[in-house]
């Protein structure tokens, strides 16, 4: 829901990157954004390019989100389970199907613990 | 033609493409205006509290009977957050504190910037002498508050008895924030298929450590825990 003001503030900080490092366009963004984060990637995209045409040195900008698999540390076994994170193409099969209950990898447990993955990072910027 | 690529775009002018590595929070302004708030809190000598959770789960009149309780001993200030309105500040006016009312116009959440100029306002309301304690009462929602420091030193997340005991599992970026979960509106338990265990339960995977309350602001059950909760974290 609050995808927008995210967007916003990232085109906030390229504006201020470029104007910093003289340059007249931002061609390429690259985001992580944490698997627990509650931020959802095609909304995020959304906002972004509705809102990057606003500014001429951002209307070209491609965003490139990355999203790692989410930690869950499993209160059984106490093991480190990574567990893929489903890809936006994967969702609506998982909608269909059920989604399945997360277990824990090595020993079968589902009391899994996340970890982490609650970052939104700007990683890199492309300009010219 | 342009003479520093020979295209044919007159202002087309291609400079040499930079990669930056920047690697830095998407919210790095929220993140240092809440820095700002904190050490703003604690020069006016007090603790901050931020509530959050859905619409109606009780967050006002926990303030109010907290109010009641605690205003001849603490120095107690509010902010309040909603969309529209200034119901809530004048709900809490009424107690006899000062409340500042923001409004988002729209915005599910508060963020540090907002918070900011609504400190300023409860300052000058509490014309110098200070305050031991703020709540800040975030915008109903159990979503995107989560996101979002406000310079608080506690994050509260209320979750009422007829929402249902599946909120944890349901919304775990807000319970996994929290350093406190209070289960409102417990005189309600014989009416609601809500299991205390679930809550436990779910919460506890998230984070095994979370601080768990159970209160009702109308039968006063559990208010003591919260209040004296409240006496620990003073600065006295």
């Amino acid at each position: 829901m609050h995808e927008l003001s995210l967007a916003q503030s990232l085109l906030e900080q390229l504006l201020e990157l470029a104007g910093k490092h003289q340059a007249a366009r931002v061609t390429r963004v690259v985001v992580t954004l944490g698997p627990f984060s509650g931020i959802v990637q095609d909304s995020f995209a959304f906002g972004f390019n509705i809102l990057k045409a606003e500014r001429p040195a951002t209307r070209d900008a491609v965003l490139d989100m990355e999203t790692p698999d989410p930690e869950y540390i499993c209160l059984e076994c106490n093991k480190v389970a990574l567990i893929p994170f489903p890809r936006q193409s994967e969702r609506l099969d998982l909608a269909r199907h059920g989604l399945a209950a997360r277990k824990c990898p090595w020993c079968g447990s589902n009391r899994l613990s996340p970890q982490g993955g609650t970052e939104l990072i700007l990683n890199q910027v492309e300009m010219e | 033609m342009c003479d520093t690529c020979g295209c044919q775009l007159h202002e087309h002018h291609h400079h040499d493409p930079k990669v930056v590595e920047v690697n830095q929070s998407l919210l790095a302004a929220n993140v240092q205006q809440a820095m700002s708030n904190r050490q703003h809190i604690e020069k006016m000598g007090a603790v901050a509290i931020n509530l959050i959770s859905s619409p109606g789960s009780g967050k006002t009149t926990l303030l109010e009977r907290t109010i009641e309780a605690m205003r001849d001993t603490v120095r107690i200030g509010v902010i309040e957050g909603d969309i529209e309105t200034e119901r809530d500040a004048e709900r809490i006016r009424a107690k006899g504190v000062p409340a500042v009312q923001l409004t988002t116009g729209g915005a599910c959440h508060l963020d540090a910037p907002l918070v900011h100029g609504g400190l300023h306002v409860l300052e000058h309301f509490a014309k110098g002498a200070g305050y031991d304690l703020i709540f800040i009462e975030n915008v109903g929602n159990l979503v995107c508050p989560a996101t979002f420091d406000l310079g608080e030193h506690i994050r509260v997340v209320l979750l009422s008895v007829p929402e249902g005991s599946d909120k944890p599992a349901k919304y775990p970026a807000t319970f996994k924030g929290a350093d406190l979960v209070l289960l409102t509106k417990v005189d309600l338990l014989p009416y609601f298929d809500f299991s205390m265990e679930e809550v436990r339960k779910e919460a506890g995977l998230l984070k095994p450590d979370l601080e768990l309350m159970a209160l009702s602001a109308t039968s006063g059950e559990g208010f003591d825990a919260w209040l004296s909760f409240l006496d620990r974290r003073l600065n006295r």
